[in-house]
């Protein structure tokens, strides 16, 4: 395989994890209720800045509390760890107030569009009151990669160690998580409610609770995503966060609305799209990419790896 | 019961009876409108006297993509109105700020917002495309406006009651790729970055490839970025395959000091020149130790001896915790002391006694224009379209500190400009 090639399958291997991790949270919450959490973007945001300030950051001089920091300072994988974790409970609360209230009145799932949109645009503003508009960074050698090399030169092709890790890590969660909905007696539960709730809940499963872990490991994913995020490219301002909600909710629909491989088969051709174009056409990145999306919608309108939705009359 | 959809129903009495309505419906709609018109000339401020406290009001970027400098300029503002209104001065100025968000459509709200209550002047937008929206307005409506940061072309031309204390960025992008060639004059190999959907970003790298040409360099890789971009796998990898010998980067704060840090770890070690969309203290956190060594032109420098810069740096630094303030900060500080400094030359004349609001604003914009000031950018005064004569520029380079968290623009050399005959002299 040529330098050149390997370099753009390295290019779209690295962005492509991020987007299908992204694009994970999404599936997960569509699967169990057939409605997007357009909050998806601003737990990704909110990954990233728990992340930071469990990590002893100090909130800048914009924010509303400057200088102020957590009494602990704790290693980036915990607080990795805990920051989607917390990213995590904060989405039980959008579900509890976007999405509950809807789903108890028997309203239309599309106002539930607007409900989580207007939850993610509070959550980005709170975070921007708090921690104000200039850019965070984790410190350098904060996830204990000092040892090695800033890139790793593979076959010819250079890449940045982090993306590396940041790839490895998108790999394992996205493997966990199907195993998890696999193998585990809550994940096959998980599967049956997105199947048919009301078969799902005359076997005696509760699928208010099912619907409320669907959320807690969406914001997880999403926490974790943004907490990655953080460390490859710094955290640009409460927004960085909505433009991977996009690019996940682009994934979202090219792998299929609610298909797990699907999301992972988008991120990357997702990604791979992106890194095909030549750098003299660079501009046209996002255009060719959602022309991809297009092309694929307009012959599998079910996307990738989706199931063909059938009416029953 | 159906109602009729169709055109024809048949029935003259019911056409007549549509007619007679559509009748009373127009002329409610026409009195309606001449009383909204009346109202509007009623409550136009611009013809009511001036009040006793004359307002001066901001409209930045305090939310989107750009209030990384919003923010930068809401502290310059901030200061330089308590530290104004702590000097003896015969007429009190109050600041109302708005925020003019990152958009054209938001600028234009803040814009109409401020005027309709009744500010003497403008100070704003953040950014040059935000301005070419909002700027119009405040002509249309003779309200004076002193522009902080808008560096492109063309933004005084908008129009005889626009100014700004910016120099463009044709005066000061070329002066760091002087350095850059003098550090090396072997340069012959260079990659040019810019944010394809920033009117600034664009109109700069075409001041940079402009200077690049008149030096005998042609850009072996041109790649076009957009401001969201966080990730330059690509466009680094296709860049550095031609082996750069210098990078010049057009760009915005937070894109821009992500490119650098990734330029860096992904090999590049020569030099970098970036342009002012990155003349901020905030891209150390961003780009951090790979920051260092970058090279910028610049209209400020913490390091001018001045005692006007002095009090900016030292109350800066008060309220900020021993930062150095940058470019942002104190071309804000520089509006709000231009717009203060001419407000109370009227007063003492007493040339803002007795008129209303509109003759005030045109009055204050003639004198704006006659005025000489010594600011913390250094002496300037203004042509008679607005532009800014500012009289020395300089080069700086970024050093960050071991920690790599901290950083400042170390001062590498100044250029004097006379900016009415053209060229920079070192």
């Amino acid at each position: 395989m040529s330098a050149a090639l390997l370099q753009i399958l390295l290019n779209g291997a690295a962005s492509g994890g991020v987007y299908a991790l992204v694009a994970l949270g999404y599936t997960l919450i569509f699967s169990v209720l057939g409605v997007i959490n357009f909050a998806q973007g601003a737990l990704f945001s909110l990954g990233g800045y728990l992340t930071f300030l469990l990590m002893g950051g100090r909130i800048g001089v914009n924010g509303a509390l400057p200088g102020w920091h957590l009494p602990v300072a704790l290693p980036f994988w915990m607080a990795l760890l805990l920051a989607a974790i917390g990213a995590g409970v904060v989405a039980l609360l959008v579900e509890r107030v976007a999405f509950a209230p809807l789903r108890r009145r028997g309203a239309d799932p599309l106002l539930s569009l607007i409900t989580s949109l207007g939850a993610g645009v509070v959550l980005v503003n709170l975070l921007q009151i708090l921690m104000g508009a200039e850019g965070y960074a984790f410190p350098a050698g904060a996830a204990a990669l000092e040892g090695l090399p800033e890139a790793l030169l593979i076959g010819g092709a250079r890449i940045r160690t982090v993306q590396v890790v940041l790839l490895l890590i998108s790999a394992g969660a996205v493997a966990a998580l199907t195993v998890w909905l696999e193998r585990s007696r809550t994940g096959q539960a998980m599967r049956a409610v997105a199947e048919d709730p009301t078969a799902a809940r005359l076997m005696g499963i509760h699928s208010g609770a099912i619907v409320r872990l669907a959320f807690l490991l969406s914001g997880m994913l999403a926490g974790l995503g943004g907490g990655l995020i953080g460390l490859s490219v710094s955290l640009a301002g409460p927004y960085f966060g909505i433009s991977f909600g996009l690019k996940g909710l682009a994934v979202l629909v090219l792998g299929g609305l609610g298909s797990v491989p699907g999301a992972i088969a988008g991120g990357l051709l997702m990604g791979l799209a992106e890194a095909l174009i030549p750098s003299a056409a660079s501009g046209w990145r996002d255009a060719l990419a959602f022309a991809v999306l297009f092309a694929v919608l307009v012959l599998r309108p079910s996307g990738l790896l989706g199931r063909r939705l059938q009416e029953k009359v | 019961m159906l109602r009729s959809g169709g055109l024809n129903t048949g029935s003259s009495d019911l056409l007549s009876a549509r007619r007679r309505g559509s009748v009373r419906l127009a002329g409610a709609v026409a009195v309606a409108i001449t009383g909204l018109a009346v109202l509007g000339r009623n409550s136009d401020p611009a013809g009511k006297p001036l009040p006793a406290a004359v307002t001066l009001g901001a409209a930045i970027a305090l939310t989107g993509n750009a209030n990384l400098y919003g923010q930068d300029q809401r502290v310059g503002l901030e200061l330089a109105q308590r530290w104004f209104a702590s000097t003896p001065h015969p007429r009190p100025v109050r600041l109302e700020l708005e925020d003019g968000a990152s958009d054209e459509p938001s600028a234009i709200a803040a814009f109409n917002l401020l005027i309709g209550r009744g500010v003497i002047a403008l100070i704003g937008p953040t950014l040059s495309q935000q301005a070419f929206a909002a700027d119009p307005i405040a002509q249309r409506q003779g309200v004076p406006v002193v522009a902080p940061s808008n560096t492109a072309q063309g933004i005084p031309q908008i129009g005889s009651f626009i100014s700004r204390v910016s120099a463009q960025s044709s005066v000061i992008a070329p002066l760091s790729l002087d350095e850059a060639l003098e550090r090396d004059p072997q340069i012959s190999r260079v990659a040019v970055f810019f944010a394809q959907d920033d009117a600034y970003s664009t109109a700069e790298t075409a001041i940079f490839q402009k200077a690049l040409a008149e030096r005998g360099l042609t850009p072996v890789s041109v790649q076009r970025t957009q401001l969201a971009d966080n990730d330059f796998q690509n466009p680094i990898t296709a860049a550095l395959q031609q082996k750069p010998q210098l990078v010049v980067i057009s760009a915005q704060a937070v894109d821009g000091g992500n490119l650098i840090r990734q330029l860096r770890e992904l090999g590049y070690r020569g030099q970098i020149v970036v342009g002012n969309g990155l003349n901020t203290p905030n891209i150390y956190p961003i780009c951090q130790r790979w920051c260092d060594g970058v090279l910028i032109a610049q209209a400020y420098s913490p390091d001018l001896n001045t005692p006007i810069n002095q009090t900016f740096r030292r109350l800066f630094q008060d309220a900020n915790g021993n930062r150095t303030p940058g470019q942002i900060t104190a071309q804000a500080w520089t509006a709000y002391q231009v717009l203060f400094e001419a407000l109370q030359r009227l007063q003492k004349r007493g040339e803002m006694d007795g008129v209303t609001l509109g003759e005030a604003r045109r009055r204050l914009m003639q004198e704006v224009l006659a005025g000489h000031y010594d600011t913390p950018l250094g002496p300037i005064h203004f042509r008679a379209d607005g532009e800014v004569v500012q009289g020395r520029f300089y080069v700086a380079e970024v050093t960050m500190e071991a920690n790599g968290r901290h950083g400042s623009f170390r001062l590498v050399r100044s250029f004097d400009v006379d900016s009415d005959a053209g060229g920079p002299t070192p």
